[in-house]
C-alpha cells in the first residue's frame, strides 16, 4: 500500500503548491488590479486611515487638510474657504476625487510610487503613513478678490489670472461654486443625494468655468487679428487703416457695423490701427481679417494656444476654439471674435500673458511643489509653450492695450478705479453677442495684465451675460489686480 | 534504537504558544495602542491546555510524532488570536461591523472549545491504545457516521440549517449548534478503513481489461457506488457541496491506497465530474457557485452572489505581501469572515508571507500523517492515516482554493482556524487518531524479558 500512500502524498503536495501559487499570485501580482476595482472599498476606505496631504496655496494658506475625527475613519477633509477654492481643490468624497484632489490623488494620499521609500520608512519607524502635500501656484488675496467680485456681479462666470513670465496660475475662480466640505461626508447615501443634486442643477455648481466653459471672445480676439496683422501682414500700431462706419460684406446683404453703429475716429474712413484698437472698431478688424485671410488667422490662435486639446494644468482644459471661416462675412466675424470662437476664461489671460511676456507664452500651471512627508520637495519647472508673436510685435501690441485703457476714447478708460496710481492696466474689452440671431444678453469679456512695464500678473474675465465687458468684465480684473499688486507692494 | 523525541514536542510547543501570545497581544496593539485586556487570562489558559496535552502524550502515546502537537497548537491558537480580532469589530472602538454579530465572549468560547477539543484528543489517546481496537467495530462506525450525516437532512430545517446558507448542516439546540458532519467523517473514514481492509483482495480483482486500465468486476462497484450515491444525497438534501466532495474524496482515495489500482482513482474521479456536472444542472444553487467562480466581477456579481468571495479576495489583496498587520485591516467587510472566509482575513492582516506560512504548517501535518501511515506495518492504521491525512489535505484546498479563487468556493470549515466547536474538536481527535497511529509506528519492538544471552553457534558433526 506503500506506493499508493506516496503517490497520494505527491497529490497532497500538487494540492498544496497550487494554493501557494495561487495566493502569490493573488496577493504579490493581483493586489494591484484588485485595488483598482471601482467596487473595492477597502482601498478607498485606506485613504481615510492615513492623514491625506494638504493643500496649500503659493502664500501658505491651507485650502484643504485633512483632520482627525472619531469613529470608523481617522481622518475627514475639511476645506476651510469652501467654495472659493473650489475650481481649485476640487473635492475628495468616499467615491471620488476632482480637480487636484483627482489630478495629484496618487501623492495626496501617499500611495505614488515616489512614495514609496518614505513610506516604507515610516513603516519601519513606526510613523504612520502620510501623503505629501501639495502647493499650488494660487494667491490667495487674488482667489479671494476674483471670487468675491464674481459673486458680487452674481452672474455665472469665471476669472483666471496667471503669472506672464512663469505661467503660475494666480487665481482660478468660478461662480456659481460649490461647497467641497459637503462631499467629505462619510455618508454614502448623503453623498449620492448631494452629487445627484448638484449634476441636475440648472447653475451647474460643479462646472470649473475658469477652465471647462468657452464663451465668445467677442473683440478681444482683436489681439489674435492685430498680432496676425502687425507679425505677417506688414502692418504696425501707426499703420493708418480703412474704417468705414458700416463695412459691406461680400456673401451677405448684412453689413458689419461697429458697437451701437458708431463712427470709427472722426468718421474720416481711415484711422491708425492703434485707435482703431483702443475704439474696438469691428470694420476695421472685419476688413484686416478678410485681407488677412481665415487661415493666417488661425494659425496665429493656434500658437496662443487655441484649438489645443491638450492642454493639462494639471486638470484636462477644455479647449478654445477657432474654426476655420468660409467667405468674406464668416472670415469678418470670426476676426472679431464672433461666428464660432470660443475661449475659456483661461484663454483670456493666456492672450494677455503672451503679449505681457514680451510675446513669449508660458505654460499655465496650477502645482508650484509637492512636498513628501520627509520634506523632500518635488519642484515644478516653468515651460514654454510657444510664441505667438515677436517682441517687437508684443511691444506694439502692448501699447495698444495700454490705450484702450489710457486714451480717453479707449473702451476701458471708465472703468471705476483702472486708472487708480500704481496699477498700470493694459487691457482689451470683449462684449460678445451669442444665442440664436444673438437674441441673449452679451457676454461681457475681458483681458488684462499689469503692470505694463513690468507685467507681473495677467487675467483673463468672462461674465455670462454681463452686457458690455468695459461695465461687467473689467472692473471684477481691476479689484483682482488691484489686490494681487496691494500683496505684491507689500512683501 | 528510536527515540521519544518529548523533549523536541516540548520545546517546539513553547515555540508555538510563544508565537500565539505575540500574535494576541499584537492584535491589542494593532487596535487600540495597547496589550488587550484579559490576555494574561487567555494566553494563561491556552499554555495550560496545550501542557496537560503535552502530558497526555507523554503518558499515553510517548513514542507519537514530535511534530503534530506543535502544529495543531499553533493553527489552534492563531484561530483564537484571529476571533479575538474579529470579535473586537466594532467594540471598544473599533471600526467596522460584521454581518453576522459575534459575542462579545466568542474568544472565551472558542477556548473552551479548545479545551473539549484537547479533552478530545487525550480521550482517543487514552482510550485507543491500539489502532486495530477500532478495526472490531467497522460497521458500527459505519453506521454512526451514516446517522450522523442523515441526522440534519431529515431535522426540520430551523434545527438544521444555517442561518443565511441554506445549507443543512447542523443541530441547533438552544444557543448551542453541532455540525454532526465533522464527527461523521472520523467515523466513516474508520468504517472505509475497515471495510476495504476486509475487502481490498476482492476489489484489486481484475476484471476486463480497456484502454489498458484493468477495471474491475461489475459487481465489485456496489460499495463505491454507494458511497458515491450517499455523498450525492448530502448534497441534495443538505445543499453541502464541499462536505459531499470531502467524503467521496476521501473514499476514493482510501480505496486507491487499499486496492492500488488505479483503475478505482479513475472511475472516482469519472463519478465525481458527472455527478457534479449533472447537480450544476440540475440544482440551481450549484450551477450558481461555478458562475460565480468563473465571472465574480461581472454584472450584479461583485455586489450580489458573489459578494462575499469577492470582498475576501479584496481583502488579500489589501494584505499584500506583508499584510496590514494583525488589527490593521478590514476584514469585517467580508460576510462570515470567522468561520468560511477567516483564511482571507489571515490574507489581510498577516499577507502572503503569513498566509504561506498556515498552508505549510497544514502540508507539515498532512506529510506527518502521511509518514505515519507509511512507517505502520498495520495496513489498518495505514489506511486510516492515509485517509485522515489526505482529507486534512483536501479539505484545506477545497476551502482556501474556494476563497481564493482556484476552485469554486463550497461552504466547509478552516481545520483549527474557524469558529465553531464541532469543526475543533473533530481536528483535535483527528490529530489524535494519527499521533496513535505514528506511535504505533514508531514504538520500538518489545524487549525480551530476559537476556538470554548470546545465541550460541554448535557445529555438529
Amino acid at each position: 500500500m506503500n506506493h499508493a500512500l506516496r503517490r497520494i502524498s505527491l497529490a497532497c503536495l500538487v494540492m498544496f503548491v497550487l494554493l501557494l501559487i495561487n495566493v502569490n499570485y493573488l496577493q504579490a501580482f493581483q493586489a494591484n488590479s484588485l485595488a483598482d476595482r471601482s467596487g473595492n472599498i477597502r482601498s478607498f476606505d485606506q485613504a481615510y486611515q492615513y492623514q491625506r496631504g494638504s493643500i496649500t496655496t503659493a502664500d501658505g494658506v491651507t485650502i484643504a487638510k485633512s483632520r482627525p475625527v472619531k469613529g470608523i475613519y481617522k481622518f475627514q477633509r475639511y476645506y476651510p474657504y469652501g467654495s472659493v477654492y473650489a475650481p481649485v481643490t476640487g473635492y475628495d468624497s468616499l467615491y471620488s476625487q476632482s480637480a487636484i484632489e483627482q489630478a495629484e490623488n496618487k501623492l495626496l494620499s501617499g500611495t505614488d510610487p515616489t512614495l514609496t521609500v518614505p513610506n516604507l520608512i515610516n513603516l519601519i519607524t513606526g510613523k504612520p503613513q502620510q501623503g505629501a502635500s501639495v502647493q499650488v501656484t494660487i494667491n490667495s488675496k487674488a482667489q479671494q478678490a476674483a471670487y468675491d467680485a464674481l459673486k458680487a456681479a452674481g452672474k455665472s462666470g469665471g476669472v483666471v489670472a496667471v503669472d506672464p513670465q512663469t505661467g503660475a496660475i494666480l487665481a482660478l475662480a468660478s461662480y456659481p461654486s460649490f461647497n467641497p466640505n459637503a462631499y467629505a461626508t462619510f455618508n454614502g447615501q448623503k453623498l449620492d443625494k448631494l452629487d445627484a443634486k448638484l449634476r441636475h442643477e440648472a447653475s451647474q455648481p460643479l462646472l470649473d468655468r475658469a477652465i471647462n466653459a468657452s464663451y465668445p471672445p467677442g473683440s478681444t480676439f482683436k489681439i489674435v487679428t492685430s498680432s496676425t496683422a502687425i507679425g505677417n501682414g506688414g502692418y504696425n500700431s501707426q499703420t493708418s487703416v480703412y474704417a468705414p462706419t458700416s463695412l459691406a460684406l461680400a456673401d451677405t446683404t448684412n453689413r458689419l457695423i461697429n458697437s451701437d453703429g458708431e463712427a470709427c475716429g472722426g468718421g474720416g474712413g481711415h484711422v491708425p490701427l492703434i485707435l482703431a484698437f483702443a475704439q474696438s472698431c469691428n470694420t476695421v478688424f472685419g476688413y484686416i481679417g478678410i485681407k488677412l485671410g481665415s487661415a493666417a488667422l488661425k494659425q496665429e490662435a493656434e500658437k496662443f494656444g487655441m484649438n489645443s486639446s491638450s492642454l493639462t494644468i494639471p486638470m484636462q482644459v477644455s479647449p478654445s476654439n477657432y474654426v476655420l471661416a468660409a467667405g468674406q462675412a464668416l472670415t469678418a466675424y470670426s476676426a472679431i471674435g464672433q461666428y464660432s470662437d470660443t475661449v475659456t476664461p483661461l484663454q483670456e489671460a493666456m492672450f494677455s500673458s503672451a503679449i505681457a511676456n514680451g510675446g513669449k507664452l508660458m505654460k499655465p500651471y496650477l502645482v508650484q511643489d509637492v512636498k513628501a512627508p520627509d520634506l523632500t520637495t518635488v519642484q515644478a519647472k516653468t515651460d514654454q509653450l510657444s510664441q505667438p508673436v515677436s517682441a517687437n510685435v508684443a511691444s506694439q501690441i502692448k501699447n495698444m492695450m495700454i490705450s484702450v485703457v489710457q486714451s480717453s476714447y479707449g473702451t476701458a478708460h471708465a472703468v471705476p478705479g483702472i486708472l487708480a496710481p500704481g496699477l498700470n492696466i493694459a487691457g482689451k474689452t470683449g462684449t460678445a453677442q451669442n444665442g440664436t440671431n444673438n437674441t441673449n444678453l452679451n457676454d461681457a469679456v475681458f483681458t488684462a495684465f499689469a503692470p505694463a512695464d513690468n507685467p507681473t500678473i495677467a487675467i483673463g474675465v468672462v461674465i455670462k451675460g454681463g452686457g458690455y465687458g468695459a461695465a461687467a468684465a473689467a472692473p471684477i480684473a481691476v479689484q483682482v489686480i488691484k489686490a494681487y499688486l496691494a500683496f505684491l507692494g507689500r512683501q | 534504537m528510536p527515540r521519544g523525541r518529548r523533549r523536541t514536542e516540548f520545546l517546539m510547543l513553547i515555540f508555538a504558544v510563544a508565537v500565539v501570545v505575540f500574535a494576541y497581544g499584537s492584535v491589542g496593539l494593532g487596535l487600540n495602542g495597547k496589550l488587550p485586556a484579559g490576555m494574561a487570562e487567555y494566553c494563561g489558559g491556552f499554555a495550560v491546555l496545550i501542557l496537560v496535552a503535552h502530558f497526555a502524550v507523554r503518558r499515553f502515546a510517548p513514542w507519537a510524532d514530535p511534530l503534530m502537537l506543535p502544529l495543531a497548537t499553533l493553527l489552534n491558537g492563531l484561530g483564537i488570536v484571529m476571533i479575538y480580532r474579529l470579535q473586537e469589530v466594532g467594540r471598544n472602538g473599533n471600526p467596522g461591523s460584521l454581518s453576522v454579530p459575534m459575542s462579545a465572549s466568542a474568544t472565551a468560547i472558542q477556548l473552551m472549545y479548545t479545551a473539549i477539543g484537547i479533552a478530545g484528543f487525550i480521550g482517543v489517546l487514552a482510550l485507543i491504545r491500539e489502532p486495530r481496537v477500532l478495526q472490531r467495530y467497522t460497521y458500527t462506525f459505519g453506521a454512526i457516521g451514516l446517522i450522523l450525516l442523515a441526522i440534519p437532512a431529515l431535522l426540520p430545517s430551523h434545527i438544521s440549517e444555517v442561518p443565511g446558507t441554506g445549507a443543512k448542516i447542523q443541530l441547533a439546540i438552544g444557543g448551542f449548534s453541532i455540525q454532526p458532519e465533522e464527527f461523521a467523517k472520523l467515523a466513516l473514514a474508520v468504517f472505509f478503513a475497515g471495510y476495504l481492509v476486509a475487502k481490498r483482495d476482492v476489489l484489486a480483482l481484475a476484471g476486463r481489461r480497456f484502454l489498458g486500465i484493468d477495471l474491475p468486476r461489475a459487481r465489485d462497484l456496489g460499495p463505491v457506488l454507494i458511497a458515491w450515491a450517499a455523498s450525492l444525497l448530502v448534497l441534495v438534501f443538505e445543499s453541502d457541496i464541499g462536505t459531499s466532495a470531502l467524503f467521496f474524496g476521501l473514499f476514493v482515495v482510501m480505496i486507491y491506497v487499499a486496492t492500488q489500482r488505479t483503475s478505482w482513482l479513475l472511475i472516482g474521479i469519472a463519478l465525481f465530474v458527472f455527478g457534479s456536472v449533472a447537480a450544476s444542472r440540475l440544482f440551481g444553487h450549484v450551477g450558481e457557485r461555478f458562475d460565480i467562480w468563473l465571472h465574480p466581477f461581472t454584472g450584479s456579481n461583485p455586489s450580489g452572489n458573489a459578494y462575499q468571495l469577492v470582498q475576501g479576495l479584496y481583502g488579500m489583496g489589501y494584505g499584500g505581501v506583508l499584510g496590514r498587520g494583525l488589527g490593521g485591516g478590514q476584514p469585517y467587510f467580508t460576510p462570515l469572515v470567522q468561520s468560511d472566509f477567516i483564511v482571507t482575513a489571515f490574507g489581510e492582516e498577516i499577507g502572503l508571507t503569513g498566509l504561506m506560512a498556515l498552508l505549510i504548517i497544514y502540508g507539515l501535518i498532512v506529510q506527518r500523517g502521511l509518514r505515519a501511515a507509511i512507517s505502520t506495518r498495520d495496513p489498518f492504521a495505514k489506511l486510516l492515516a492515509g485517509g485522515l491525512a489526505f482529507v486534512l489535505a483536501l479539505q484545506v484546498f477545497v476551502i482556501v482554493g474556494g476563497v481564493t479563487r482556484l476552485i469554486p468556493l463550497t461552504g466547509i470549515t478552516t481545520p483549527f482556524l474557524s469558529q465553531g466547536g464541532s469543526s475543533l474538536v473533530a481536528s483535535w481527535m483527528m490529530i489524535g487518531m494519527l499521533m496513535r497511529i505514528s506511535d504505533t509506528a514508531r514504538r520500538p519492538p518489545p524487549q525480551a524479558i530476559q537476556d538470554e544471552g548470546m545465541t550460541q553457534v554448535v557445529r555438529i558433526g
